[in-house]
């Protein structure tokens, strides 16, 4: 009787296999750089969102401050990293644990909030702490971090003349934040927040202590975004707090899986490999004319989605699977 | 006779819920026998929702104290008194609208079983004894109210409630949809569940309560047998005015 459900669960992971696979043999092919670069972009933002469809999509506690945790994460690995000579693989721990922390010490007066107010707080906490970095001399300040770059190493996870090795760490954090969504899916937790976005009301009373759960899909969104923070400070080398905790990572983050289809499994991926090449692309040939014309062709993008699939991009495979039915 | 002897699986004494100025229960002293179906009615704003919001905890009561199970669970939350045993439905349904039926049920049935092929499992059996089965992967949104209904009481069965508190659950029915509620609540009864339900409507609720709690103006006015209860000049005249009380 559960045949049907289980092997939907299997199919989805065939799927994400399959595409990971030919995800890791593209770069064989394509050997240009800026189209690498797009590439690495591409799968870290479909890490990002993967991650903030956790907690905002599945739980349904719609942060737009979640740049807070991609700047943690991109602070600690690299003031680890330059003041006390930590290895990034620690920092990136470190940043993922902490982040957690904070995500969860935040939700404790946050997670009182509904709705609209809570949104509006997220926000607010994401935008004081980038003051506050930014006035932090000892972090940098406005001026930011430069990592110092010495040759091509994995044990400090820097490369200089090669972006492949980046290309596969992004690969391979879509790819864990994919399998922690799918095995989510299908656990306690994963219901619990389902039934949290719902009816927090008709939750409580089947013995969902709604509170805990929202905590619990915070640590996780949080950690896992700050890991995508580490990643990224290695690969740009240079961070600033404008650059790693600016507003626009928090939507950055919450467009492919708005997109793709909030609370949705794939819509994060789909969404993410359609916006970010489409963001990079229309930057690169329209944009730096001064006029925004690359912002007019993006945003005009967005809404005629919205419009037309207000489900999100996925909304158009799952019509598709009724209409066999 | 046992029953008798036995400690009554629900009590409230001395319950008081004030709203500012407002006094919605006024020293209500109730208990529910194990294995009783009891009613709880009396007319709009008699403050049976009230009392029912206590039991089920989704607020503390003023004053007062609420016994279940032998424990004092006066200041436990919702979530808590469904792990001791506490079931219940939403007058205004509350169904996991973007989820499925079955996995709707699920949620309730993980509280008591963690592995979740078990939990699906449970939630199956408990569709079949509700009659959903044949809705389980439909999404809760696309279900008639009457379905709703039944699946609210579907979700509150799968937690395995010692009390399952109804609220209101056969009110707004077509009778032949009722008919199916009041079966569903007799073989709810028959698996040893004990049942507390609110209804306005006394007329479906009479055939099939073993007791019957009369709230008026938030204070116990009358309980006893339903027959008795019905022929009441009290309950009478609270339904129906002075007047027509007269002539009972």
């Amino acid at each position: 009787m559960d045949t049907q459900f289980a092997q939907r669960r299997r199919r989805d992971l065939i799927v994400a296999g399959c595409f990971a696979v030919i995800a890791a043999l593209v770069p064989l092919f394509v050997k240009d750089v800026y189209v690498q670069n797009i590439m690495v972009l591409t799968l870290m933002y479909a890490a990002l969102s993967q991650s903030w469809n956790i907690l905002s999509g599945y739980c349904g506690q719609i942060s737009l401050g979640h740049a807070l945790y991609f700047g943690l994460g991109a602070y600690t690995t690299a003031l680890l990293f330059t003041k006390f000579g930590v290895l990034p693989w620690f920092g990136m721990l470190a940043g993922g644990a902490i982040s957690a922390v904070i995500a969860m010490a935040l939700g404790y007066p946050c997670f009182r909030l509904r709705g609209h107010y809570f949104v509006i707080a997220t926000i607010v906490i994401a935008e004081i702490a980038l003051v506050l970095i930014q006035n932090w001399d000892w972090a940098g300040a406005a001026l930011g971090i430069d990592i110092p770059v010495r040759g091509d190493s994995w044990l400090k996870f820097q490369f200089a003349r090669s972006k492949l090795p980046y290309f596969y760490f992004a690969l391979a954090l879509a790819c864990v934040a994919w399998l922690v969504t799918w095995w989510l899916e299908d656990s306690k937790w994963g219901y619990w927040w389902r039934a949290v976005k719902d009816n927090p009301d008709a939750a409580e009373s089947l013995g969902v202590v709604v509170f805990n759960s929202k905590m619990g899909a915070a640590a996780v969104s949080a950690f896992l975004v700050a890991v995508g923070g580490s990643f990224y400070a290695q690969f740009v080398s240079y961070i600033d707090p404008e650059s790693v905790m600016g507003f626009q990572f928090s939507l950055l983050m919450a467009l492919p899986a708005v997109l793709g289809g909030i609370g949705t499994l794939w819509g994060p991926v789909l969404g993410a490999v359609i916006l970010i090449p489409l963001t990079e692309l229309t930057r690169s040939f329209i944009g730096g004319s001064g006029r925004g014309v690359d912002l007019i062709v993006y945003g005009t993008l967005i809404v005629v989605i919205s419009l037309a699939l207000p489900r999100g991009l996925v909304s158009v495979f799952s019509w598709r699977k009724e209409a066999a039915r | 006779m046992t029953a008798l002897l036995e400690t009554p699986l629900l009590e409230t004494r001395g319950v008081w819920q004030r709203f500012g100025g407002l006094v919605a229960n006024s020293d209500v002293s109730i208990s529910v026998g194990r294995g009783e179906i009891v009613g709880l009615i009396g007319p709009n704003g008699a403050g049976k929702s009230t009392l029912f919001n206590l039991i089920a905890g989704v607020l503390p009561p003023t004053q007062g104290s609420i016994i279940f199970d032998g424990e004092d669970v006066t200041r436990l939350p919702a979530a808590e008194r469904c792990q001791r045993g506490v079931g219940r439905t939403f007058q205004v349904v509350k169904s996991f609208e973007t989820m499925t039926v079955i996995d709707n049920v699920i949620v309730g049935a993980l509280i008591r079983n963690t592995k979740m092929r078990i939990a699906r499992q449970k939630a199956y059996e408990v569709l079949e004894f509700c009659g959903l089965a044949a809705r389980a992967e439909k999404l809760a949104a696309d279900l008639v109210p009457s379905e709703k209904r039944r699946l609210e009481v579907a979700r509150a069965l799968a937690t395995e409630p010692k009390l399952l508190l109804l609220d209101e659950v056969l009110t707004g029915l077509t009778p032949v949809e009722a008919q199916t509620g009041v079966d569903l609540v007799r073989k709810v009864r028959a698996t040893g569940v004990t049942v507390l339900m609110v209804e306005h409507v006394m007329e479906i609720v009479m055939p099939l309560v073993d007791r019957a709690i009369v709230l008026n103006l938030g204070k116990v006015l009358v309980e006893g047998k339903p027959a008795d209860v019905v022929r009441n000049p009290e309950v009478i005249s609270a339904y129906l005015g002075d007047r027509h009380a007269v002539g009972a």
